[in-house]
């Protein structure tokens, strides 16, 4: 079978010390641990981001396996003293946070505005 | 096995083939785009168990898919050759526990569980059979 080499793109921007990543596509077991990757050199950036924020508007699928990075990239965040949120969930993204208890773990905003708001 | 049907061996490069054939089938159906989100998640979530857990030096596990409609229920069977893995054991997933120290299947079959309506599993034959099903609402959303 030819499977693209990943189903997921992502790019990032940083505003006012705070960097977002948005990632686009589809962040199966393929492409967990290069999503990981992202959010770990995100947060080791120099200078410092003071928070990261994930912008979830292109996501459109998400499995156990990607979820697994969110969950290493809010570690490290909390260990390198960073604020870590997602935003922007389409419906069936957020009911897969919601069923996993990761909600409870990883603060989730309705857009990019509400989110930038959080880490002040 | 009832219904449309795909055997494939359980590699990892299988599983985008199979997430074709359920795209062709939701597409044939014509069933609403986003209510396929938990059909693509169990595809992965129990293929890529027996991938990880079912395949030895010696053995590469046979995978059966087949998916079915009727009456606006959908129902997905994936049936393995692979050793017997009752998910009824896979334990509730404990988002404290290290990852390394995660077992086996937890996370990705406590999400089906909830999202399907219904999650049978019986080993008979020398097979890991597994049902799914979820009625669709045929409207758009």
């Amino acid at each position: 079978m030819n499977q693209p080499t990943s189903a997921l793109k992502t790019s990032q921007e940083s505003i006012n010390g705070v960097t977002i990543v948005m990632p686009e596509g589809r962040l199966d077991f393929g492409a967990a641990s290069e999503f990981q990757a992202v959010l770990e050199a995100a947060l080791g950036s120099t200078p410092k981001p003071r928070g990261l924020i994930v912008d979830c508007s292109g996501l459109a699928y998400v499995s156990s396996a990607g979820l697994r990075s969110f969950l290493v990239g809010a570690r490290s965040a909390k260990s390198a003293g960073a604020v870590f949120l997602v935003c922007s969930l389409s419906p069936s993204v957020r009911e897969v946070f919601t069923v996993s208890g990761f909600s409870r773990l990883i603060e989730d905003f309705p857009d990019r505005t509400a989110a930038l708001a959080k880490v002040g | 096995m009832l219904g449309v049907c795909k055997t494939v061996p359980g590699v990892v490069s299988e599983l985008w083939g199979l997430n074709e054939y359920l795209q062709e089938f939701w597409v044939t159906q014509a069933l609403p785009p986003a209510a396929v989100f938990p059909f693509e998640l169990a595809l992965e979530e129990v293929f890529m168990n027996v991938v990880m857990h079912g395949t030895t030096e010696h053995l590469i596990p046979e995978v059966a898919v087949g998916l079915d409609c009727q009456g606006g229920e959908v129902t997905l069977r994936m049936e393995d050759t692979g050793p017997a893995f009752n998910p009824d054991d896979a334990p509730p997933p404990d988002l404290d526990t290290p990852l390394e120290d995660r077992r086996i299947g937890g996370l990705g079959i406590h999400l089906l569980r909830e999202m399907m309506d219904d999650f049978t599993y019986v080993h008979e034959d020398g097979r890991n059979k597994l049902r799914l099903s979820k009625r669709i609402t045929l409207t758009d959303d």
